[in-house]
């Protein structure tokens, strides 16, 4: 023990030796604060942690530098759960005394080990979580919560105190009991455990106004198996017709299955199949419906080909002689030659005009055409002199209907025959076909404006056209 | 008879790691030795005067 005022060893007497100072009161207070700690540390060894706690701390208030004191109290905080309060302890002692401090290993104990230190945390954190979870009124969730805690730091008493009350608010007292068991296991005089044992023993205890009272201890055996408590109850009789009322129950048990099985079982069976079937006969049919219109379709573009097909054939056959080449092709060719090797032009305009009258000479292709209409611009005058001739020898021998025919062939021959066209328009005159001899005198006014013959068929379209409106 | 809402109240968040330091420093560390001394000095600061 040191003075307070100059810091030497103090001695029995009731005053410092060194500068004199009155230690006597001093000193009562530094035993008080020893005495504290002597009850503290022997509460502490028969595990009344709550006492040791109050001894503790009331030692520390006498003399704040009372390192065990401080040293053990970290260690029965330790013991109850509270970690960061045990720390707290231990740091401040540390502080007081850096040197031969047991407090330090208990600190590097801690801090060597991070994932200890961080599991600490985490129970700190659920238990505040279960905390919260309690004044939400979620307690299934704050029950799971603490199960948790209390498995990573089983000697939380905070946690075991609050999980029993949990139990007993829900009425599960056996588990509520078990609970505050392992709360007294750890600190054997906490007042708090002790009066939620008290209510729970109140609630377990035979209730004596109770008509159907508990069944006595002695009637069933009660321990415990991990964390069930299993209760086998004793001087059960078995009844001497069990033997035979047991059979009779299983006879009954398996009709009443047989009759389940054949009223409710089968049936659903039975019914679940013809539903698959009828599922399947469904999509057959949707299947069927599909290809039967998709057949349908097909048939109908057949029909539609085939249709086309035979037109193109007839067409085909128009163009196919009997030595399966081209008719008209043929034709023209034959007219070239014919063309080409005599020069008969009646034979060529023959070939020619067939060609004409088979098919529309347009309509073929470009080589064709070409060919034709040179062979056409080659015998074309010759021609239409000749059926102008004819023509108007007929004309002149009042036989219109022939000078009408050799006349029109001599106008497609030669476009630019315009005595043909004005002996055309006469013999259509004099045969009274007044409209086509219109025509005839209108094309030669087109053709051949300004010329002698345009002012005859202009007198004689004037004539014929004042006579028809005389008519009408 | 034990109401559930009465003693829920009794339960208080426990410190976590993180706030050590500070309830280590705002621990009120002062004890009956420390009152003694204050009280002797200031009897004799009053004696001197």
């Amino acid at each position: 023990m040191f003075c307070y005022n100059c810091g030497c060893q103090l001695s029995e007497h009731g005053f410092c030796t060194a500068c004199g100072a009155d230690v006597s009161l001093y000193k009562k207070i530094i035993a008080m604060s020893n005495r504290f700690y002597n009850d503290g540390l022997e509460k502490a060894g028969v595990r009344d942690l709550t006492g040791a706690i109050n001894s503790l701390r009331q030692s520390l208030k006498f003399n704040k530098n009372n390192i065990e004191a401080r040293n053990l109290l970290g260690l029965v905080y330790f013991e109850t759960g509270e970690v960061v309060a045990a720390l707290s302890e231990w740091v401040i002692s540390k502080n007081m005394r850096p040197e031969k401090n047991i407090a330090d290993d208990y600190i590097n104990m801690l801090q060597s080990n991070a994932s200890r230190l961080d599991a600490i945390n985490q129970t700190i954190k659920k238990y505040n979580q279960a905390l919260v979870y309690c004044n939400q009124d979620s307690k299934d969730l704050a029950m799971i919560q603490l199960k948790k805690v209390l498995s990573l730091n089983p000697k939380f008493i905070r946690a075991h105190q609050l999980l029993a009350l949990l139990y007993m608010d829900s009425e599960q007292w056996d588990k509520a009991e078990r609970e505050l068991r392992k709360c007294m296991d750890i600190d054997r005089n906490n007042t708090q455990t002790l009066r939620y044992l008290k209510e729970v023993e109140m609630q377990l205890a035979p209730d004596e106004n109770s008509k159907q009272p508990r069944r006595k201890k002695d009637d069933a055996v009660r321990y415990q198996s991990d964390n069930e408590i299993i209760i086998q109850p004793l001087n059960v009789k078995e009844q001497k017709s069990a033997g035979i009322s047991s059979l009779i129950n299983i006879a009954i048990g398996l009709v009443i299955g047989l009759a389940v099985m054949y009223f409710l079982v089968v049936p659903a069976a039975v019914s679940n199949a013809n539903n698959e079937a009828q599922k399947t006969i469904t999509d057959i049919g949707n299947q069927l419906d599909t290809k039967t219109s998709r057949i349908q379709e097909l048939e109908t573009q057949m029909e539609a080909l085939q249709t086309e097909n035979d037109t193109l054939n007839q067409e085909l056959q128009g163009y196919v002689g009997t030595d399966g080449t081209l008719q008209t092709i043929d034709s023209l060719l034959a007219a070239a030659t014919t063309y080409l090797e005599t020069q008969d032009i009646t034979q060529t305009a023959a070939n020619l005009e067939s060609i004409s009258s088979s098919v529309d000479v347009d309509n073929t292709s470009e080589a064709f055409q070409k060919l034709y209409k040179t062979l056409l611009g080659l015998i074309g005058p010759q021609l239409s002199t000749q059926y102008y001739e004819t023509g108007y020898n007929a004309y002149r021998s009042e036989d219109y209907a022939t000078a009408i025919e050799n006349l029109s062939k001599a106008v497609i021959y030669d476009e630019t025959n315009k005595d043909a066209w004005l002996s055309l328009g006469n013999a259509y005159r004099k045969s009274d076909d007044a409209q086509n001899a219109i025509a005839a005198y209108d094309k030669i006014i087109e053709l051949f404006p300004d010329t002698e013959t345009a002012r005859s068929a202009q007198r004689y379209r004037s004539q014929l056209a004042e006579n028809t409106n005389t008519a009408q | 008879m034990i109401n559930f809402e009465e003693e829920l109240k009794k339960f208080h968040p426990s410190l976590e790691v993180e706030d050590a330091e500070e309830a280590i420093y705002n621990q009120d560390l002062t004890d009956a030795a420390d009152l003694l001394v204050k009280m002797i000095k200031e009897t004799e600061e009053k004696e001197k005067k």
